[in-house]
């Protein structure tokens, strides 16, 4: 059994287009090494896409790249993860399983309120894949809590079971505000566990869980990732031995600068001495300036000039932060939370019980589903009315206000 | 019901004449009539007593064992009975409660005490439920409260013989405190009995606000015991009798590795100061020992629950869910008493670090009280290990009330703990304990003057203790009640709404 174990591809990411073709560019580079490399199948852990209706050009350049696949008989298993799960259940994720270019394992029967998983079995290696679809907030902690894990455990032969969940034991400390559930909700005695989600390339056996295995991102999706991980990647297993792939769409480049005690003409001139010394070429250059100026603010280093210097000396993309920068007059402004969902997170959980509802009970959860619905966005084709009335029947479901 | 009458006595020793068809018990509860209102007594003593010397009592019980003749008293009711020693408790005037200052009116009937006499006993906010009061050995199936969270931040002491019942009380006390916003417990448990794996436990409160830890097989939703190396530190290892050398090398070591500090010394990397090789041999050996570790020329091996890279967070997950007000178990069942007593102390400190912080900042009055369960609490509040150093529950014991942590400390030997450190114990629980020396330790540190119930404490039965408390009237005699009947009376109280079904949505079904 020889398969690719990829997650968090995010196609059509970057709010920059040159960094949005970057995804796709990951994505292609990816699965041409699949092929290069003769995999039996492909797992893509959640994530596929960074929503679940992404724009038609990077759908269509994705597309082409499956229909490769399956000329090649590369089957391609997937599960929906947090960006590209719609809540209606409905993604595009749907259609390319219509088309026969992948297949969603997350599949099962419910009975008693209890959730069987079934298994999709690989023809090619008799290998049996399932797993649990990521939703945002941890919403799938649910399923997890009705899961039926003894039918998974007690199938006989090889499995594999997927996830796009953060499991609390493997959180990297940089994540501790991140929602993640125990590794005791997998079922055990699997050969392979593929996780997505949390961006961390990781290997770790524990007890009753041999190779839980996140990949990381195909291409970094934020500063700190780029800054942290340089590069995305995926892994390959090929018969116990597990091999991480690099792909390197462009070198990354860290210009790091210690502000303490220095003017802004002194960082200034601190930035520039290692331009000078440096060749950009074709390079994402990252700039990170933290510490506490002697004078002045942050608005006084001439960062316009600096990146007109960096893009003369031919880089892709410059990026700068300055979070902690801060200068003797202003007071630090603390931010405990690094994305947009922790900090709805911490919002809702701030907020908890101020006012006396119907859903008092699930007042966290209920607040959750709600954001999640209220993010949904209007799908290609959809009349506005439509789009209202699906998500107030959405709404509605959540209320009981249907019953 | 009328069980005697005062008719000697003084302050505090109290002389009633028990009626004879009345069977009196040590530590029954009694009420008597004084000029300022209704006295609460209770029993702390019994003797006999007879209206014929002691001369002739001798006499007659000869002649009825040596010379089997049958001797019987005429108005045997009247010459012979038992008195009763009782102290006062409180005075109950129509609209307040005050301690006594005043005898019971001379030659005034005692009563047995009845639930209207005991309705000042009112229910706190955040109440914690103790037990039914109890007169004697009778459960008057009247609850007894104290203020929840002044309890916890005020630091408890569970005392008493094994087998008297100090798992069942903590059981019902945490079982009681799950649901409680205000306050939160962090359970070390050594003998993993809290939980209930495959008994009844407190995985069955339907809150679900336990949390688990267990590096054996975790059930479904609970968490792995796994520490990532990197969150020890060489002040989380003071309760460990390392010597100043070797205390000295580990400062060093973190001040030069910083948190790959341990692999630093298992790998006998460089210091920028000599020391005694023996010293280094001794530290990394102990350091193998108490981590579980194992290595190669070049690296570290994890043997046990400490890990090169997972468990990154459980610290910060423990005190995040600790804050929530969620009460979370880590089952220490597996490791020796120092790598338990070590986990303890990584999380007590990130607590207090925590809460300290909040203090500063103003926001310690938004977070509930977090109280640490410690079993065999002499291990590390114990004079000997205290002599050496304090650690991070000593500190919380001296000053932990301040920034609302707190100790539970579960112990049979209360003389072994500092009394400086008991007396900072502001409630504690008493059940039966039969050594003197620990019964001496524990009334002279009690809250109440406990000084005449050193008998009523070693008659102290399985279920039945005396809880002195700085937020009770007078010393409560309670009974415990089982933990099964804890259960059922909340499962009778609760209806599960079994009506609501997940909607599995993403699942093609």
């Amino acid at each position: 059994m020889k398969f690719a174990h990829m997650a968090d591809c995010h196609i059509g990411s970057w709010r920059d287009p040159k960094l949005k073709e970057l995804s796709i560019l990951a994505f292609e580079r990816a699965v041409d090494i699949c092929i290069e490399k003769k995999v039996d199948f492909i797992l893509i852990c959640g994530d596929l896409f960074n929503t679940s209706l992404p724009g038609i050009d990077f759908l269509k350049r994705t597309t082409k790249k499956l229909k490769e696949l399956e000329r090649k008989e590369i089957t391609v298993y997937v599960i929906p993860g947090s960006h590209d799960f719609s809540p209606s259940g409905k993604t595009i994720l749907d259609v390319l399983e219509e088309a026969e270019l992948l297949i969603n394992v997350v599949k099962g029967s419910v009975k008693d309120d209890i959730l069987k998983l079934k298994f999709t079995i690989n023809k090619k290696t008799g290998t049996k894949i399932t797993g649990l679809l990521g939703r945002r907030g941890l919403l799938e902690r649910s399923y997890y809590e009705k899961l039926d894990k003894k039918s998974l455990e007690e199938e006989p032969g090889s499995k594999i079971f997927m996830f796009h969940t953060a499991l609390s034991e493997l959180k990297p400390i940089e994540l501790e505000k991140m929602d993640s559930a125990p590794i005791s909700f997998l079922p055990k005695g699997f050969e392979y566990y593929a996780g997505g989600h949390v961006h961390i390339v990781r290997d770790e056996t524990l007890e009753g869980y041999k190779k839980v295995v996140y990949p990381g991102p195909l291409f970094p999706a934020n500063f700190s990732e780029l800054e942290k991980l340089k590069q995305g990647g995926f892994y390959i297993y090929n018969h116990g031995k597990l091999e991480f792939m690099p792909i390197n769409v462009k070198n990354v480049f860290l210009l790091q600068v210690d502000a303490h005690r220095k003017t802004p003409q002194e960082v200034f001139e601190e930035i520039v001495d290692v331009i000078k010394n440096h060749e950009f070429n074709n390079t994402i250059v990252l700039l990170r300036i933290f510490g506490k100026l002697k004078s002045g603010k942050p608005s006084d280093v001439d960062f316009k000039k600096i990146f007109t210097m960096i893009y003369g000396k031919a880089a892709f993309f410059v990026m700068k932060n300055t979070s902690k920068l801060i200068s003797e007059e202003f007071e630090e402004i603390k931010i405990t939370a690094s994305s947009v969902e922790e900090i709805e997170n911490e919002i809702i959980k701030e907020n908890l019980g101020q006012i006396n509802t119907s859903f008092s009970k699930n007042e966290e959860v209920v607040a959750k589903k709600f954001l999640e619905i209220l993010t949904t966005e209007k799908k290609e084709g959809e009349k506005v009315y439509e789009f209202n009335k699906r998500i107030k029947d959405e709404l509605d479901n959540i209320l009981n206000l249907n019953e | 019901m009328i069980k005697g009458q005062v008719v000697s006595g003084r302050f505090g020793e109290i002389v009633a004449r028990v009626k004879s068809d009345v069977d009196l018990e040590l530590g029954e509860l009694l009420t008597a009539d004084s000029k300022a209102g209704k006295v609460l007594l209770q029993v702390y003593d019994l003797v006999y007593s007879s209206q014929i010397s002691q001369q002739n009592l001798e006499l007659i019980s000869g002649m009825n064992l040596e010379e089997s003749s049958d001797f019987e008293f005429m108005d045997a009711k009247l010459r012979n009975y038992e008195l009763a020693l009782l102290k006062s408790l409180v005075t109950i005037k129509p609209k307040k409660v005050v301690s006594s200052k005043s005898l019971p009116t001379f030659f005034s009937e005692i009563k047995e005490i009845t639930k209207e006499d005991v309705t000042f006993l009112t229910k706190p906010k955040e109440p914690l439920f103790l037990g039914n009061l109890r007169s004697g050995t009778r459960d008057l199936n009247f609850p007894v409260f104290l203020p929840a969270e002044k309890v916890f931040s005020h630091h408890v002491l569970i005392t008493g013989t094994t087998g008297k019942g100090k798992s069942v009380l903590m059981t019902n006390l945490i079982w009681d405190t799950i649901e409680k916003e205000s306050c939160a417990l962090l359970v070390l448990d050594p003998h993993d009995e809290y939980f209930g794996r495959n008994k009844k436990g407190l995985k069955d409160h339907p809150s679900k606000k336990v949390c688990y830890y267990t590096s054996k097989n975790p059930p479904t939703g609970q968490k792995t015991l796994k520490i990532n190396l990197k969150c020890v530190k060489p002040h989380h290892l003071s309760f460990i009798d390392f010597s100043q050398p070797q205390r000295q090398a580990m400062g060093l070591y973190y001040k030069k590795y910083g948190d790959k500090w341990v692999e630093a010394v298992i790998l006998e990397k460089p210091l920028n100061v000599d020391f005694n090789e023996a010293t280094i041999s001794v530290l990394k050996r102990r350091l193998l020992s108490l981590l579980d570790l194992d290595f190669n020329d070049t690296q570290v091996f994890c043997e046990g629950i400490f890990s090169l890279n997972a468990g990154e967070t459980i610290i910060s997950d423990i005190c995040s869910e600790l804050e929530s007000s969620k009460t979370v178990i880590v089952d220490t069942s597996n490791f020796s008493g120092q790598t338990e007593l070590l986990i303890g102390s990584l999380v007590a400190s990130e607590i207090l670090r925590r809460y300290k912080n909040y203090k500063i900042k103003g926001e310690i009055d938004k977070k509930p009280v977090i109280s640490v369960v410690l079993e065999e609490a002499p291990r590390v509040i114990g004079k000997e290990i205290l002599e050496k150093g304090s650690n991070v529950f000593s500190t919380i014991a001296r000053e932990g009330r301040k920034f609302k942590v707190g100790l539970v400390a579960i112990t049979q030997l209360p003389s072994l703990i500092p009394r400086v450190i008991l007396a900072n114990m502001n409630t504690k629980i008493i059940l039966g304990t039969e050594m003197n020396s620990e019964r001496q330790a524990i009334i002279e540190s009690a809250s109440q003057d406990l000084s005449s119930d050193n008998r009523s404490i070693a008659s102290l039965d399985v279920g039945e203790a005396i809880v002195s408390s700085n937020f009770s009237k007078f010393a409560l005699p309670i009974h415990i009640p089982l933990f099964e009947d804890m259960i059922q009376k909340q499962k009778k109280e609760e209806k599960e709404d079994s009506s609501i079904k997940t909607v599995f949505s993403g699942v093609k079904l």
